[in-house]
């Protein structure tokens, strides 16, 4: 084993590292330094609650809880995130606004939200640090039956924050999650998503898109654990690196014996705009029931010439040509956004993205 | 209008000679066919008069009024008036017909140092263009060209070459995959843009096209050059004795 780094020795615990078999391309142990702000203190969120929604602070790090999730990251938010944030949201509310939670940035938080019996709510997530910063959240959702979820999630780090953003996300029968995901990468960023059914007919719809210039690093990884009949899933993740980035998905559907009917589909299309830039991938199925439909689709590829040939001979400048056949990829992800004007403000962020190459 | 002296030019990164000195000139007002066998360096020559990625050109000249072409990008080739009606029109998944079409229209207009086309002068054109051609509004917007069959997919290039206003029009291989109500319909919109000033090249393998719309001059392209030219009759005796005594 190597020595502890000077980060590792601050927070007590080794890091995440390529030695691990999940963290293998997303190197946090290598990325953080002791430098970084926020390394062993706790990240203050900011709490924007729809009328009826409550929050209190829970329980601090001297009492354990299973409620949170496991792992190296997960521990350390336990020890350096002082108390956690509980929300709930009433059995049967279904507030208009949405739950909005900003500044997830420089330190380590817990925060758990409990969606009860036939409520449905918008969760709002914007995770954005500060530069030369280092951020670990974990946050925990239940969604209780019948309960109804669309969470949002703009991930807009500068080019060298460091960040693992971690959800656990227990559905119960009849429950449904649209989750959408707009990410941009940094210094080294991973977006996790952990799902576990926790009844018959759970319902996620995911959709994400990571976008990476410079020198920027996104991991998207999610693990969707399935253990009772009649679950349906649509994830569709995109990816678009240029420059000298490196995009990582890592995306898994454990299929339990019990979980059958299962209907599960799993894409992850990435375009390459640049040769330096790099992309890995591993999209992993493991079923153990007989009565499923489970797909999952990986691809690689660039920008397509006769189309840009075909945009440019119309009169479209080239650079225009490219922007619009990105957009295009992308946007394809946010197609199931229910509201329009919030599917506007994520496809303005990415043309703006665009723009700024 | 439209001159080609001596144009020479390779694919493959120059392991393929295409066109072996093509001299042509298409003067403003008239409309040529240019006819032969396949591989005779048709497809070619529309792609090197656009600017095509991997079609170099090693030797000769193209001008439009004087200006050279070769020199330019292909977008700016288009804002000069330069249009090419594909053989296989492309789909763009995602990027709805109006938002493609609108963007070309003001791209061009820019790059000519001309104010943009507002969008209700763009919508009233098109609409109107649309029904011309017989095209469903609905199609408009959908993703450009995606699903649509392969004469929805001719029709929208002469709606696109209409919308443009181009000077000088290449069609390439415009009749395949047509049937006869729809070659009328684009012929019709193809002849309402003959005139003063405008010049067209139709690239064709069958005569049939050019019963709707009339050339002034027929040429035969064979090995990469002008082989022979004729009138409009032309067209009718090539097609009756093929091309086989202007292959080597």
């Amino acid at each position: 084993m190597p020595h502890n780094t000077t980060a590792e020795q601050r927070l007590g615990s080794p890091l995440p590292s390529k030695r691990d078999e999940v963290w293998k391309w997303t190197d946090l142990r290598r990325a953080v330094t002791d430098k970084a702000g926020g390394l062993t203190s706790a990240a203050r969120p900011k709490f924007d609650l729809p009328h009826g929604v409550k929050i209190r602070e829970g329980e601090g790090p001297e009492k354990q809880s299973k409620k949170y999730g496991h792992g190296t990251m997960a521990a350390l938010a336990k020890s350096f995130g002082g108390k956690s944030w509980e929300i709930y949201v009433p059995s049967g509310l279904r507030p208009a606004a949405p739950l909005v939670i900003s500044d997830i940035a420089r330190g380590h938080c817990r925060i758990m939200i409990m969606v009860d019996k036939g409520a449905h709510i918008h969760l709002f997530e914007h995770y954005g640090g500060e530069q030369g910063g280092f951020t670990n959240s974990d946050i925990q959702i239940h969604l209780a039956e019948g309960a109804k979820l669309t969470r949002t999630i703009i991930q807009d780090d500068p080019a060298d924050h460091c960040r693992i953003a971690n959800a656990h996300i227990a559905i119960e029968e009849g429950a449904k999650l649209t989750q959408h995901c707009l990410a941009f990468g940094g210094g080294l960023v991973r977006m996790e998503t952990n799902l576990t059914s926790e009844g018959e007919g759970v319902t996620a719809d995911m959709g994400a898109a990571y976008l990476l210039s410079g020198e920027r690093h996104c991991d998207m990884t999610s693990v969707i654990r399935l253990a009772h009949p009649n679950c349906t899933i649509d994830q569709a993740v995109k990816g678009v690196v240029d420059d000298k980035t490196r995009g990582v998905f890592q995306g898994k559907f454990l299929v339990e014996r019990a979980a059958q009917h299962t209907d599960a589909q799993m894409r992850h299309d990435a375009l390459m705009l640049s040769d330096r830039a790099q992309v890995r991938a591993k999209p992993e199925l493991e079923i153990y029931a007989d009565d499923v439909a489970c797909e999952h689709g990986n691809t690689l590829g660039q920008l397509d010439e006769t189309s840009l040939f075909y945009m440019r001979q119309r009169g479209i400048p080239i650079a225009q040509a490219r922007a619009m056949l990105t957009e295009a990829f992308v946007s394809s992800v946010f197609d199931s956004v229910e509201d329009d004007d919030l599917r506007e403000s994520l496809l303005v962020k990415v043309r703006e993205w665009l723009e700024a190459r | 209008m439209l001159k080609i002296n001596n144009l020479h030019a390779t694919v493959d990164d120059g392991q393929k000679q295409i066109l072996n000195g093509l001299s042509l000139e298409v003067p403003a007002g008239e409309v040529h066919a240019i006819m032969g066998p396949n591989g005779a360096g048709k497809s070619t020559l529309a792609y090197v008069l656009t600017g095509r990625d991997g079609y170099d050109v090693t030797e000769g000249e193209v001008t439009l009024d004087g200006e050279d072409l070769l020199d330019m990008e292909p977008e700016e080739r288009a804002a000069k008036g330069v249009f090419l009606s594909f053989q296989y029109p492309l789909e763009i998944p995602g990027v709805p017909t109006m938002t493609f079409l609108r963007t070309a229209v003001n791209a061009q207009r820019k790059a000519r140092g001309e104010e943009p086309m507002g969008a209700p002068e763009f919508l009233k054109t098109a609409r109107a263009l649309a029904k011309e051609l017989k095209i469903k509004p609905e199609m408009l917007k959908r993703p450009l060209n995606v699903g649509f069959s392969g004469g929805e997919k001719k029709r929208m290039e002469i709606f696109q070459m209409m919308m443009l206003a181009p000077r000088f029009i290449v069609m390439d291989e415009t009749d395949s995959g047509l049937d006869v109500d729809a070659l009328r319909i684009v012929a019709d919109g193809v002849n309402k843009l003959r005139g003063a000033g405008r010049g067209m090249l139709i690239i064709t393998h069958y005569q049939r096209l050019l019963d709707y719309i009339v050339p002034d001059r027929v040429h035969v392209l064979s090995q990469g050059k002008i082989a022979a030219s004729g009138d409009a009759d032309f067209a009718k005796t090539l097609e009756s004795e093929g091309y086989d005594a202007y292959a080597a």
